[in-house]
């Protein structure tokens, strides 16, 4: 079964698709959904069949979203699929994957110190692990567009 | 409330490894917490060098970023640089011309081989050959003349620009350049051999730091980590940026998973980096100046966002930029480095071995921290069992 078909799993979970230069599928899924897809791509393409290469959060401050991007890398040929979802920046929280993909674990902590998004489920998270104290004492998250850093 | 457990911890030793430590050669703090000699849990803290660089990109215009991208990392910065203006390509519809793409690889490949020749001469620190440090540092500043030449810098080249690179080189500089390497060849070749026979280096790193494949992908590890546990993942193969769509070139991989494996996957890419050196300097094409106009580039860039990946050496680096076009700034610059997997998610690789064998273990890895800027705490799973030692209490893996 070659790549594409594999990646049909993601389909059902899909409620959009678009391009991200240069040629990155997007697929985008509700969050709740995320844990779910992330078992369906373990399942199709088995735990050696991908790796997750990183999680980029945007903060849409005029769409009053936070966007997470999970960067897929689909092996062995290596295509760079991205599992696109969103959540509201007034209760930015989403399931946490680490314990499915340990990988996401640098991501998600990252992903919260520099943008407040919780993960549900992982309890590594915490502050001033790449922010400076005298920032989250304040409760200042520094990539958001809103956070006068 | 009655007692209904009781828990018994044998004595452990927490040994803080860092973050200025003999043996680490950049600031990563490694708790290791070892029952007698034997490591059972490891803590990776790093973010002792976090300076909000992607904060930086976003308050500066597009092209001031390629400067302040190339000043994440002091040993991989063209690769850095490459990785963004390809994004920024990308937004702009801009495609240099083949000169520019195969001075740009030339420039990233000479990065690779004294990237490589760094962390083999560690290697070779950390296990007691100080003389074959010495030697390989010696070797290694060929390179970085041959950088230097090429580029203007010996350590932040500041080449790489949007539609091409900022400066071309002529007959007396491409011959410069191939004298140095053709000298350097003979040399990594004996390092690799000494590698490869000596009894106490394969004694030190054999059998250390044993990685399965299945540990790699789940965990996000890549580069000539990767690529040392037989997973072939190169970006340079697969994505073709560049000229790397024209070059040959072997995508180097081991089956012995090992920290030695992972050296060893490092001397050949480095004599495989010099063949394509050799090769481009020999073939390197005439279509025209590599060098595009600064002052016609748009200032302004359309609304749009681009990922692109680059084989840095020490494995994939991304960078995910966005444009909402209303500005000079971008809106998002988004900065993975290969460090920032490789020795975050690796805390488990430690754990079973003696405490002597964690600094090997680390430089296998190849760690820049000056590249992560992040820290992070890794515990371990914990189950309530009476009367266990605490290796069994850590679960020995996270």
């Amino acid at each position: 079964m070659d790549v594409s078909e594999k990646l049909r799993v993601l389909e059902g979970f899909s409620t959009g698709k678009t391009v991200l230069k240069p040629n990155r599928d997007v697929y985008i899924v509700e969050s709740g959904k995320i844990r779910d897809v992330f078992k369906a791509l373990i399942d199709s393409l088995g735990v050696e069949g991908f790796y997750l290469s990183t999680i980029v959060g945007t903060d849409l401050k005029e769409e009053d979203r936070i966007r997470i991007d999970y960067h897929v890398v689909v092996l062995p040929q290596e295509r760079n699929i991205v599992i696109r979802t969103s959540i509201p920046r007034s209760s930015p929280e989403i399931d946490s994957i680490v314990d499915i993909v340990p990988a996401a674990l640098s991501g998600e902590c990252e992903t919260h110190d520099l943008l407040g998004v919780v993960f549900r489920g992982n309890n590594f998270l915490r502050r001033s692990f790449f922010v400076s104290a005298e920032l989250t004492e304040k409760g200042v998250y520094p990539l958001k567009k809103d956070s006068g850093v | 409330m009655a007692i209904d457990k009781v828990v018994e911890i044998p004595i452990t030793v927490e040994i803080p490894v860092g973050p200025q430590h003999p043996a680490v050669h950049e600031p990563i703090l490694l708790k290791v917490y070892a029952d007698g000699e034997e490591v059972v849990k490891v803590e990776v803290n790093t973010g002792y060098n976090h300076r909000g660089i992607e904060k930086l990109c976003e308050k500066n215009t597009f092209y001031k970023g390629i400067f302040i991208v190339g000043r994440i990392c002091g040993i991989c910065n063209t690769v850095h640089a490459n990785c963004y203006i390809r994004a920024l390509e990308q937004l702009l519809d801009i495609t240099p011309n083949r000169r520019a793409k195969y001075l740009r690889v030339l420039a990233m490949e000479l990065e690779r081989i004294h990237s490589h020749l760094i962390i083999n001469a560690i290697m070779a620190e950390m296990v007691g050959f100080d003389t074959l440090f010495m030697q390989i540092m010696l070797d290694r500043e060929r390179v970085m003349k041959a950088k230097e030449i090429l580029t203007g810098g010996r350590v932040l080249a500041d080449y790489m620009m949007v539609g091409g690179v900022r400066r071309d080189i002529d007959d007396t500089k491409r011959e410069r350049i191939k004298d140095l390497l053709l000298r350097l060849r003979p040399r990594i070749e004996y390092y690799k051999k000494v590698f490869e026979e000596d009894e106490t280096i394969t004694k030190r790193l054999m059998g250390v730091g044993v990685l399965r494949p299945s540990d790699v992908t789940s965990h996000g590890l890549i580069g000539p980590v990767a690529r040392a546990s037989n997973i072939g993942i190169d970006c340079r193969a697969s994505d073709r940026y560049d000229a790397y769509d024209e070059l040959q070139f072997r995508v180097i991989t081991r089956s012995e998973k090992d920290s030695w494996a992972r050296m060893m996957v490092r001397w050949d890419e480095a004599l495989e980096s010099l063949e394509m050196c050799l090769n481009i300097l020999e073939n390197l094409p005439n279509d025209g100046n590599p060098v595009p106009d600064e002052r016609r580039l748009p200032r302004k860039f359309p609304e749009g966002e681009a990922f692109t990946r680059v084989e840095a050496p020490r494995g994939e680096l991304t960078y995910y930029v966005m444009s909402d076009g209303k500005g000079m700034n971008p809106y998002r610059v988004k900065v993975r480095t290969p460090s920032f997997n490789n020795i975050i998610n690796s805390a488990f690789m430690y754990v079973g071995h003696s405490l002597a064998d964690v600094p090997v273990v680390l430089a296998s890895l190849d760690p820049c921290i000056s590249c992560m800027e992040r820290a992070v705490v890794i515990d371990l799973e914990k189950g309530v069992v009476n009367r266990v030692p605490l290796k069994v209490l850590a679960g020995g893996k996270r």
